[in-house]
């Protein structure tokens, strides 16, 4: 336990990063549930366990493959305006995403994000990479975004990452108190297991080069297909 | 150990008699091919790549690269599974494939699975650069092992990277890299079970349809145990993502989706079986 006092007045990265996290922050990640309501569906996500398992053996592979590196790249190329190496990032985020569900939802979240960032804060980043991407095309992704929320913020990398983990991981389980017989104390308990295991994958993604992005779960691809065109669904995704 | 440095380079081409035939073809092992065959009803060669060895061993680097070109189709297929062998700590082997597909041509990559054994590691990239107006139909299977013998998710790792381009922007890329144990366990969390296999499907049709007719029926294939999922890639094209509990229901599903294909899509209808 760390007892010094806080001293620091350099905080206003980190309240950046808490808005964009809480719940109030409309980005409509909550009308998703990333794949989980089809691995319901499917079966194979039936109660605490299992869901814990999708969550150790899918949502943490795949942020520590592909999100943490994407947003990762993305940063370093917001810091060097590197503007082409963005709009590689932003291709890369949509191609691999073979479901399109699972795409859309990273779309329409990370435009959102990043159309926030330039009308209620009001940053020049912001405005930039939302012409450049307007006019060049460019999908949306929640990575791309996070990083540039991470820079309009001041944020360092290892806390942005540190905050996608967080907000993937916690939008899982949010969506699974609504679809499975889950209480609040178990889905904080799940959240706290997770959330330990993600200071681990920050310095590896970090140093993942870019060719070497990528992870799927062939089953949660499936699922997720199939939910496009179900009957009855709760969740956009 | 004796690893093998082997290339098949084959080019497609239209002949003036309106076949399809090859006006490249270069083989070094373990690649061989077989005569070709042209199939008149569904107007397709067939080319049959043929591993005369064992399979594929520690320290194996197979380079392949084939080309289709304007109005000519062309279907590769192999005899048989490309089987892993057991490598030494650290060891590996590497698979390397570029396809070509120019307008108006038709390519189906069709292989026999891949099974790798207890303690084997393999590297696979592949890339397809696709013109506007082509077709491609690209079915990649893996095994979960030898299951005869009673081995399964025994082997180290498997990294298979895929990249599509069309018109040179990239569609699709995949990066499939998981050791025997952690399939296993999506395979057990899942419910498929230990016997467990795969085909990872890329199709694109010469033009995008939003809901063609035969999505519907193919995705009615996810029954007795198989997960089945179709999905629109992004700008164009189709993912098609298959696990099914055991080898043979695998097998069955993609003969009934090659059969769905075929009515859209005659080129795709080239028999297996070479006559």
């Amino acid at each position: 336990m760390n007892s010094a006092p806080a001293t620091s007045t350099d905080t206003g990265w980190l309240l950046g990063l808490l808005q964009a996290s809480d719940a109030l922050y409309p980005t409509g990640s909550y009308a998703h549930s990333f794949g989980l309501e089809g691995m319901i569906d499917a079966g194979a996500v039936r109660d605490r366990t299992t869901l814990r398992a999708f969550l150790l053996n899918s949502v943490l592979p795949s942020l520590r493959n592909v999100d943490l590196p994407l947003a990762a790249h993305a940063w370093k190329a917001f810091g060097a305006c590197d503007w082409s190496a963005v709009a590689e990032v932003c291709v890369l985020a949509s191609a691999l995403r073979a479901p399109r569900e699972l795409r859309s939802a990273a779309e329409a979240i990370g435009r959102q994000r990043a159309e926030l960032l330039a009308n209620v804060h009001e940053y020049e980043l912001a405005r930039e990479f939302l012409r450049r991407a307007g006019e060049g095309s460019w999908p949306h992704c929640t990575a791309v975004s996070a990083a540039l929320e991470a820079r309009v913020h001041g944020a360092p990398l290892a806390a942005v990452l540190a905050a996608v983990c967080y907000a993937s991981v916690a939008g899982v389980i949010a969506a699974a108190t609504k679809l499975l017989r889950l209480g609040q104390n178990a889905a904080q308990s799940l959240l706290t297991e997770m959330v330990s295991l993600c200071p681990a994958m920050v310095g590896p993604a970090c140093e993942l080069p870019l060719d070497e992005i990528g992870w799927f779960n062939p089953w949660l691809d499936a699922a997720s297909a199939r939910h496009e065109t179900a009957n009855a669904r709760l969740f956009i995704s | 150990m004796n690893a093998l440095d082997g290339h098949l380079h084959l080019r497609a081409v239209r002949a003036s008699d309106g076949s399809t035939a090859l006006s490249t073809q270069s083989f070094r092992a373990p690649f061989h091919l077989s005569k070709p065959n042209w199939d008149p009803d569904a107007e397709v060669l067939h080319a049959q790549v043929v591993n005369p060895t064992a399979g594929i061993l520690e320290g194996d680097l197979l380079e392949s690269s084939i080309s289709v070109d304007v109005g000519a189709a062309l279907l590769v297929t192999t005899p048989s599974a490309s089987r892993l062998f057991r490598m030494t700590e650290g060891g590996h082997a590497t698979g390397r494939q570029h396809f070509t597909v120019a307008c108006d041509a038709t390519l189906e990559v069709f292989p026999e699975p891949i099974v790798p054994h207890r303690g084997s590691t393999y590297f696979q990239e592949t890339t397809i650069d696709a013109a506007e107006g082509s077709t491609l139909l690209f079915i990649d299977q893996l095994m979960p092992g030898r299951l005869a013998h009673g081995e399964a998710w025994t082997w180290d790792r498997l990294v298979l990277g895929l990249t599509v381009r069309r018109e040179g922007e990239l569609i699709l890329r995949e990066r499939f890299d998981q050791t025997g144990a952690s399939l296993r366990s999506l395979a057990e969390f899942s419910g498929t079970g230990v016997g467990s296999c795969f085909a990872n499907i890329v199709f694109l049709p010469p033009t995008m349809e939003i809901d063609p007719s035969w999505r519907a029926e193919i995705a009615a294939l996810h029954r007795d145990g198989v997960w089945l999922g179709v999905s629109r890639l992004r700008q164009i094209g189709w993912s098609i993502r298959i696990v099914s509990p055991d080898p043979i229901r695998l097998r069955d599903t993609l003969a009934s989706l090659r059969s769905t294909l075929r009515l859209s899509y005659p080129r795709l209808g080239c028999g297996l079986r070479r006559p």
